[in-house]
């Protein structure tokens, strides 16, 4: 498998060294080269400066026979707008996209985006955190 | 009508200055910068919001659901696609236009339902185009889904289609010349036997891939007819 991760912040890298870890293809893309220091040691990936909102920086990471596209940078409209770009002129069949805002997270859903929200991800394992003291389990 | 502008950059400002001037027209300029929409405040009003015209909250607020017109004019492809998404699918914004700076974006944003792009990019190769003698077919007006434009040319001495009747050319279909410009400046809507002479401004509905056959019939001068049928 082929994989394209845009933005080596935190996520991104963890995200790229365990799909280079798993034996797959994978290139992360980042506009800030300082970014890559984050990358695990040894990834087996390759690294890209370019911006994955432009369609050239998408073909030199290999979009067209790229298998899935991940958008995980900070910004979330950076991270729609790539990931349209990847599923609808580049037509990469899986696109998973980062959006912090859950209200636009449902929005692009709803308009065929695989989104994941943080905030919403955060919000839950936090009530699940409190929700669990309250039963008297790992809370103190 | 009730118009929603994201971005109060100095695209944003001239057109929120233009539309003021007219009493139809209800306008609110969203802008994410504190100090520029504090500069714009002072200058225009209260039609200045600060905030992120991405953000479903500030859109609600300003009354997105109630908009006929959604312009996004931000410098920024990302913002100003997900702005007219946003007004469209959630608020169900009749109408939206969006300022793309990539050129290479501009079909996605129609492929995704944007309802009219503007690229300055393009404007002013179509400007350049037009002031140099050998481009001489200028792009005006692209029908967007239709894959068809409107171009103008100018005919050319030499031409093969200087001095012939329009019939008599071979049209790349399904082109139509839709309107005639003479010298002297009056336009006239052509027929099958109008004559094309030296110095007609000729403006021409056609598919985007015919303007190279349209520019040497028209507009190449003194050029050997091509593909004549």
């Amino acid at each position: 498998m082929r994989v394209i991760v845009m933005g080596c912040g935190r996520v991104g890298s963890a995200v790229a060294g365990r799909v280079a870890a798993s034996g797959h293809d994978v290139t992360v893309l980042d506009t800030d080269p300082y970014s890559f220091r984050r990358l695990p040691r040894g990834f087996r990936g390759e690294s890209l400066v370019g911006d994955g909102t432009r369609h050239r920086s998408l073909e030199e990471a290999g979009i067209r026979d790229a298998h899935a596209f991940l958008a995980l940078t900070q910004g979330d409209n950076r991270n729609i707008l790539a990931s349209q770009i990847a599923k609808h002129i580049y037509r990469t069949p899986t696109v998973v996209t980062r959006v912090y805002d859950p209200y636009r997270a449902e929005i692009f859903g709803r308009l065929g985006l695989v989104t994941f929200s943080p905030t919403n991800v955060g919000a839950d394992m936090a009530w699940a955190a409190l929700v669990g003291s309250d039963d008297g389990g790992a809370g103190g | 009508m009730y118009i929603i502008v994201v971005g109060g950059g100095r695209v944003g400002r001239g057109l929120a200055l233009e539309l003021q001037r007219e009493p139809d027209h209800e306008v609110v300029v969203v802008e994410r910068g504190a100090e520029r929409a504090a500069e714009l405040r002072a200058e225009l009003g209260e039609m200045i919001v600060r905030g992120d015209g991405t953000e479903v909250a500030l859109l609600e607020g300003v009354g997105a659901s109630r908009c006929d017109l959604l312009i996004a004019l931000t410098d920024n492809d990302a913002h100003n696609l997900v702005a007219c998404q946003v007004a469209t699918h959630h608020f169900n914004v009749p109408r939206t236009i969006a300022r793309v700076d990539d050129p290479e974006n501009e079909r996605l944003f129609r492929m995704l339902g944007v309802g009219e792009t503007i690229s300055a990019a393009r404007a002013v190769m179509a400007q350049i185009e037009a002031t140099l003698p050998e481009h001489t077919v200028v792009p005006l007006l692209p029908l967007h889904g239709s894959g068809l434009q409107i171009v103008e040319l100018h005919v050319q001495p030499g031409s093969p289609a200087c001095g012939r009747a329009i019939r008599d050319l071979a049209l790349p279909q399904p082109s139509l010349i839709s309107l005639v410009i003479g010298p002297d400046g009056e336009p006239r809507i052509p027929g099958g036997d109008t004559v094309l002479r030296e110095g007609d401004e000729v403006i021409a509905v056609t598919p985007e891939d015919a303007e190279p056959q349209l520019r040497a019939l028209i507009a190449t001068p003194h050029a050997e007819p091509e593909e004549e049928a």
